[in-house]
This record gives structure tokens, sequence and C-alpha cells, in this order.
């Protein structure tokens, strides 16, 4: 990685969670996707920024880092506002600025470079989950902990991420709505089910369409146990308690809710993973596996 | 023979790692035709992973009605055996699939003739 630095500023814009949010966000790791870069964060022209961003933007800071580059965010230019959410999210602290650090309505930051599966769960449990707004039982809390984990999983066993995994969640009490999103800047899924299938021309949403079904995984037979089934039973749980789940790899996109299951062909690509998860605040929406099992045969 | 799976794993029966351990505990006495109980008391997440290295791989070679029989789960949640059941029917499929076996063969034959 020797060779020229360069110096580039970036104005990160106000992000929410449309689709031309995330083409802003990807259209930022286009821009720095290269070595040797000090790219400099301006956030004057920032008036919003949701917990998607703050994924994205913490791992693109730690992949420029990663290709001998440097990122300095001036949190200064940030409105008091969301600067206070960022703070309350840890985003600041993990980038160098002292700060006690709160709560609000705020997921912390965080992130995995290797999979250290009890500090992720109580993660789940503790920070994400189990801070009132949604009110399950510790059974239900542990099958969500688990099926969401799925997409730690997969990230570690197949995303080849060289800067590991981030997340990062809110809670939007006007929609009664808890979101995570969990980013990595490895290979995409595209690029792995092209590489398994061999089929070097597969759209990216045919791809990421693949790796959804059941009982499909790019792990060779070679590598040791079959795999799978983690993408589907993800879909499965959101669809019964009326979440969604959104996919964003290469230029593949994928939404699903309880009524349909969306594969589109973007043009902005990015080459990692960005999943988002969104639940439902209200327990009526929640049911145990054996309850979906008495519903589904009665 | 029983096995405690929460002193060998925790809590937590969600990695790929962790359910090596517990196959490594359970393939020898069932491959020489001895009964086991995996005892779940004390394990409170699970997930898929888990499941695929401690019970699917077990398919690989060993006779899944053999398995059946000699392989009891005990105190494991509706989740849990929920996701067992997914990871067995799943096994079958990966191990028995001739589509799925020639798409794995032919991706390992061209990774090999690449190397």
């Amino acid at each position: 990685m020797s060779g020229v630095r360069k110096a580039v500023t970036v104005h990160v814009p106000t992000v929410n969670d449309r689709l031309k949010d995330f083409d802003a966000l990807f259209s930022l790791w286009q821009f720095t996707n290269g070595d040797n870069l000090d790219v400099t964060f301006d956030f004057s022209q920032c008036h919003f920024l949701r917990q998607n961003a703050v994924a994205f933007l913490g791992g693109l800071a730690r992949l420029i880092k990663s290709r001998g580059g440097s990122a300095n965010f001036l949190f200064e230019t940030l409105e008091p506002k969301v600067f206070d959410n960022l703070l309350e999210k840890g985003f600041p602290q993990a980038f160098g600025y002292i700060s006690d650090q709160w709560k609000g309505n705020s997921i912390p930051y965080r992130e995995d470079k290797v999979e250290r599966k009890d500090e992720l769960v109580a993660y789940l449990k503790g920070l994400w989950l189990g801070r009132g707004w949604v009110k399950v039982s510790e059974l239900l809390a542990n099958e969500i902990a688990g099926t969401v984990w799925e997409i730690y999983a997969n990230a570690f066993q197949h995303g080849k991420s060289p800067i590991g995994i981030i997340s990062s969640g809110q809670y939007y009490p006007k929609w009664r709505e808890l979101h995570l999103t969990i980013v990595d800047f490895g290979v995409g899924i595209p690029s792995n089910v092209r590489s398994y299938l061999n089929h070097i021309n597969m759209p990216a949403d045919k791809a990421i369409e693949w790796a959804m079904r059941d009982a499909n995984t790019t792990k060779p037979r070679t590598a040791g146990p079959p795999g799978g089934i983690g993408l589907g039973l993800l879909k499965e749980f959101v669809k019964i308690n009326a979440g969604y789940l959104e996919i964003f790899s290469h230029d593949g996109y994928l939404y699903i809710n309880k009524d349909r299951e969306t594969f589109l062909a973007r043009e902005t690509f990015f080459e990692g993973t960005l999943v988002t998860i969104k639940l439902k605040c209200d327990k009526r929406y929640y049911l145990l596996s054996s309850e979906v099992e008495k519903e589904t045969k009665s | 023979m029983s096995i405690f799976v929460s002193k060998l794993v925790g809590e937590n029966a969600i990695t790929l790692a962790d359910g090596q351990k517990i196959f490594e505990q359970i393939y020898p006495p069932l491959k020489s035709n001895k009964a086991v109980q995996l005892d779940f008391d004390g394990v409170k997440v699970f997930a898929s992973p888990f499941f695929n290295g401690a019970v699917g791989q077990l398919l690989k070679d060993l006779d899944w009605n053999e398995v059946d029989r000699l392989l009891e789960f005990i105190n494991l949640s509706d989740f849990g055996r929920k996701l067992v059941d997914r990871v067995k029917q799943n096994a079958k499929q990966y191990y028995t699939n001739p589509t799925i076996r020639a798409a794995v063969d032919k991706a390992i034959s061209e990774q090999a003739d690449n190397t």
C-alpha cells in the first residue's frame, strides 16, 4: 500500500432509509474506494443520520484505515441533535472523542472483528431487545436473539470482511419500531454465490434470491458441516412477526416483509453486505415457535 | 451416555465451533452403536450453525435412522427442536441430493484445477 497519499473531503448528506439514502452511502464508499486516502468527513450538509448510516460510516472509516489511509470525522460540523444521537450510540467515542456515553433511544454502535458470541448475544438481548421497548418473555427474547445471530453467523462465515462486522441500532418511538443494521465490507453475497455456482454473470439480485432459499449455502462440502438455513429462518421470522428484512449487496437488493418479497437489480454498487432488520415493538406481533406450529396446524 | 451441552459451550449454543465440540463428543459412541443423551439444561439461545456442526454433519457417514434411534435430545426448547428438525432435513438434502452434490463437486474440481 505504498504510494502517494491523497487528501479528500466528503460531505455526508442527510441519511434516512429510502433507497436513495443508501445510494448516497454507497456513493461515499465508491468515492473513497482506494489506498492511502486521507478522508475528512464533513457533516455540515447532514440533518439526520439513521442507524444504517452510523454503521456504514463507522465501517467505511475502518476500511479506509485498513487501506493505509486515515479517516477524520468533523464532529464539530454536526447539528447538536444529530451529534447527541451519535453520542448516545457511542459513535464519536469509538473514534477517539471523549464523552460519557448515555443511552436515550439508541442502541450502541459496535464493531466485531471476531465472533464473540457471548458478548454479541448480551448486546442483542440486553442493549437491543432488553431495554423494555419490546415486552417479550425471556424465552421469546432468546428465540429472537438466536434468529438475529444468523445474520452475524452468515457475515462471519462468508463475508471475508477485512474490518469485521459493524452494528448499530435505534428505537423509533413514533413508529414503535426497533431497527438494527449490520454491515460488512467483505466480498458480498453475489460474489460468493457466483463463485460457488461457477456462474460469473449471475445478476446480483438473483444471487441474493438463491442465497435466501433454504438449504442453499456457498460452503463447499469439503469445508465441513452443511449450512444454508439461517437466512431462511430469518425470512420466516420477519414474516411471522410483522417485521422486515432488507439486504443490499453489490447491486442486488432484497426487501422482505409479511406481504411481499422484492428482489431488485439496482444501479448503485457496494461490494460488501448491509442488512437491516426491523421489529415491531408490540408483543401482539410475536409468537413462539410452538405457538406458530399450533396456529399452522389449527 | 449423557452429555451436558452447557458444560461444553455455555448458555449460547449458536456457533459452528461449539457444534463441532459436541460432534466430537457424540460421533464416536454413535458410530459404535451406543445411545447418547444430549442434555440442554441451562442452554438458552440456539442458532442453526450450532446444530449444523453438532448434528448435521453426522449424516455424512452415519445412517440417519440409526442416529434418530440412538441420539436423544432432552431439555431442549421448542425453538431448539425446530432448528434440529430443519438441520436434519437440510443435512439429508445436502449429503444426498444429486443436484447439490453435482454443483459442489463441480466447484471443487474446478477449484482443484486452478491450484
